[in-house]
């Protein structure tokens, strides 16, 4: 769903984005926005006056929950992105372009559908 | 008959917050300590629930967000974890009992030791999880539910001094006999009984597997307006029943017998049948209602795929947590422990849950972009607002009652 | 840089005045549109004087339900305001440092989009 209302619309990422749902093409559950990645900003430089501004540039998940919750910073290689170019509609959830199954962060689910419930008889099947 | 199947969903989740293992017991404990003294407790507790379920149904039918997906997004994800936490082991704890409910009303049917009936109970709902479509758990569970009104009926072959049951309801204050502080203990567990968050959880999620949008108001609407105070008809008839039966006679109730000893008195073999096919659909629904709620809970929290109109393979931690709670469930049963016991606990988690769960539900009912002009309306808030006043004193007192009544004893 | 690295940061002007706690960032859904949404730039922050208390949008919307909420949530945050991103100076960990001159912009969003 490409929405172009969306072009030049005002959103806070505080109270818009944190803590949404993250839903894929066909509205499947991905996980949730715990935290977001900003590109443009470096920690203690003089931010020049006319240069580009900071971008979103993924979606974070997996660790940066953790440390959301009980604080402190993990390395950068175990977070866990999905890219914002992904992004295709932002409501009450924010919906994703692609289908979830090509995601990392899906790996999880993906595991344990194919190690446990899909070996589970039944677990293939609709339900009755 | 169609009718009384849309309004299924609304009887399932009332009859899991009213009238599942845990609140039989107390209901009948309340009867045949305090009458109907208590009765108006259910009527606050009713209006409470329509309140707030009613908005969450809502928020689910025209947003598509569920009750706990609303309480990550507002609560953000620290005071969220404390809901879930908590909540998660009311659920937990309910769950529990819940399957011991289910063997004790085997046990009553067949005298086999309930030891023996909750690792089956235990399977019957991973297999009613696992493989039924949500449409005919509901429509089940909740029709069979139905049968309890039995216990309205033995209340009135029983015959009693109606006006005698009327004083008991209106009369202000605590029985002679009784502490001040138990009275009081027993009102917050049945209002946090009749409120138990688990309820506005199945029932938003209820709506996302029903595929409610904003045409479906309507329904919504009518299953909470039919559900709720069928639950809370059922609960007072209960307590009724042991008012007019165990009051006089000084039966403190103990089991699940007792419970159903009045309908017994009234009605014979068949009212019995009547009793005891109704708890078993009431424990069983219930237990179903919580399994549910602690995969709905989890996977709301946590962003997963969740669902029971999808396959459970494409839903698999959802799955695998509830198949994980009911092998604790089992666990926890298997020490002895006695499982209505188990729900008394649940009154002091209940205190952290409630309002952490009722506050994001009315933000968001008023919230625009979620809600359109479907938002609350004045008379909608006047009342939320009473509502998460009255469930803040609740929670707060309710700890400091269950250690000085010692849990009501 | 994460979004929470920012959040609750202290907010100074460039004489190093503590003016607030950042509270939010702005985004602004901007560029050419692509084959899916297109970018999404920060074009400012915001800022609150007096509380770190987190915000459910209450005083940036002309939102006034329920009162039991969003009074205490407005007189919370009473004074917020936007500040420009051309106007930040300098980000170090728990604090933003903003230009000279930088100007207290209305916080509110505009008008209230609504999709799902």
């Amino acid at each position: 769903m490409n929405d172009r209302r969306a072009i030049g619309r005002a959103l806070d990422a505080h109270l818009h984005l944190l803590d949404r749902q993250v839903l894929d093409r066909d509205d499947v559950p991905v996980t949730t926005v715990d935290d977001l990645e900003l590109v443009g900003i470096e920690l203690g430089a003089a931010i020049d006056r006319d240069a580009a501004p900071p971008r979103v540039t993924a979606i974070l998940t997996g660790s940066d929950l953790a440390t959301r919750i009980f604080g402190g910073r993990p390395p950068p290689s175990r977070r866990v992105r999905i890219p914002w170019e992904l992004v295709a509609e932002i409501g009450t959830a924010i919906r994703l372009g692609v289908a979830g199954d090509t995601l990392d962060a899906t790996w999880a689910e993906r595991w344990v559908s194919d190690h446990i419930i899909g070996r589970i008889p039944g677990g293939r099947h609709d339900p009755e | 008959m169609k009718r009384l199947f849309s309004v299924a969903l609304g009887i399932l989740t009332a009859i899991g917050g009213f009238v599942d293992i845990g609140d039989l017991v107390t209901n009948a404990v309340v009867g045949s300590r305090f009458g109907l003294g208590l009765a108006w407790v259910v009527l606050v507790g009713v209006v409470g629930i329509c309140v707030f379920a009613q908005m969450s149904g809502r928020v689910a039918a025209v947003s598509g967000r569920a009750t706990f997906e609303i309480i990550r997004e507002r609560l953000g994800p620290r005071a969220g974890l404390a809901n879930l936490g908590a909540s998660f082991l009311i659920n937990l704890l309910t769950l529990t009992a819940e399957i011991g409910g289910v063997a004790l009303a085997l046990q009553l049917a067949t005298s086999v030791d309930p030891l023996l009936w909750m690792p089956v109970a235990a399977f019957g709902v991973w297999i009613a999880v696992w493989r039924a479509r949500f449409r005919l758990l509901e429509n089940v569970t909740g029709l069979l539910g139905l049968t309890l009104i039995v216990f309205a009926v033995a209340l009135f072959m029983l015959a009693p001094d109606w006006n005698a049951l009327a004083g008991q309801a209106l009369q202000r204050g605590t029985p002679q006999d009784e502490p001040v502080a138990t009275y009081w203990f027993f009102a917050v567990a049945l209002f946090g009984a009749a409120m138990t968050p688990y309820e506005v959880f199945f029932f938003s999620s209820g709506a996302i597997e029903e595929r409610w949008t904003e045409k479906d108001l309507a329904t919504s609407r009518l299953n909470v307006l039919v559900g709720f105070p069928l639950g809370g008809l059922l609960s007072i008839a209960i307590a009724g029943c042991a008012a007019v039966v165990l009051l006089p006679a000084s039966i403190d109730v103990t089991s699940l017998s007792q419970v159903v000893l009045p309908v017994a008195d009234a009605g014979g073999k068949v009212a019995l049948a009547f009793a005891i096919v109704g708890i078993l659909a009431a424990t069983f629904g219930a237990a179903l209602e919580t399994t549910l709620s602690s995969g709905y809970t989890l996977a709301q929290y946590f962003g997963w795929s969740w669902g029971k109109f999808r396959r459970p393979a494409k839903a698999a931690r959802f799955h695998l947590s509830m198949i994980i709670c009911l092998f604790v469930a089992v666990a926890i049963l298997a020490t002895g422990v006695d499982p209505i016991v188990v729900t008394e606990f649940s009154v002091v988690f209940s205190a952290v849950a409630l309002p952490l769960t009722y506050l994001p539900i009315l933000i968001i009912a008023n919230d625009r972009e979620y809600m359109g002009d479907r938002v609350n309306g004045r008379g909608m808030n006047a009342i939320g607002t009473v509502y998460l006043v009255i469930i803040l004193i609740a929670a707060i007192a309710a700890i400091p009652l269950l250690i000085i009544t010692g849990g009501g004893a | 840089m994460i979004l929470s690295d920012l959040l609750g940061s202290d907010v100074v002007d460039a004489h190093g005045r503590r003016l607030g706690a950042l509270v939010d960032v702005r985004l602004e859904v901007s560029g050419r549109p692509r084959q899916l949404l297109a970018d999404t730039v920060v074009v400012g922050i915001l800022v609150s004087p007096r509380s770190r208390f987190s915000t459910w949008g209450f005083e940036r919307r002309d939102e006034h339900a329920p009162a039991i909420v969003a009074r205490p949530q407005r007189w919370l945050h009473r004074g917020m305001f936007l500040v420009d991103w051309r106007d930040v100076a300098v980000v170090d960990e728990g604090r933003v440092t903003l230009r000279d001159g930088a100007e207290h912009l209305d916080p509110s969003l505009r008008e209230a989009p609504r999709s799902h």
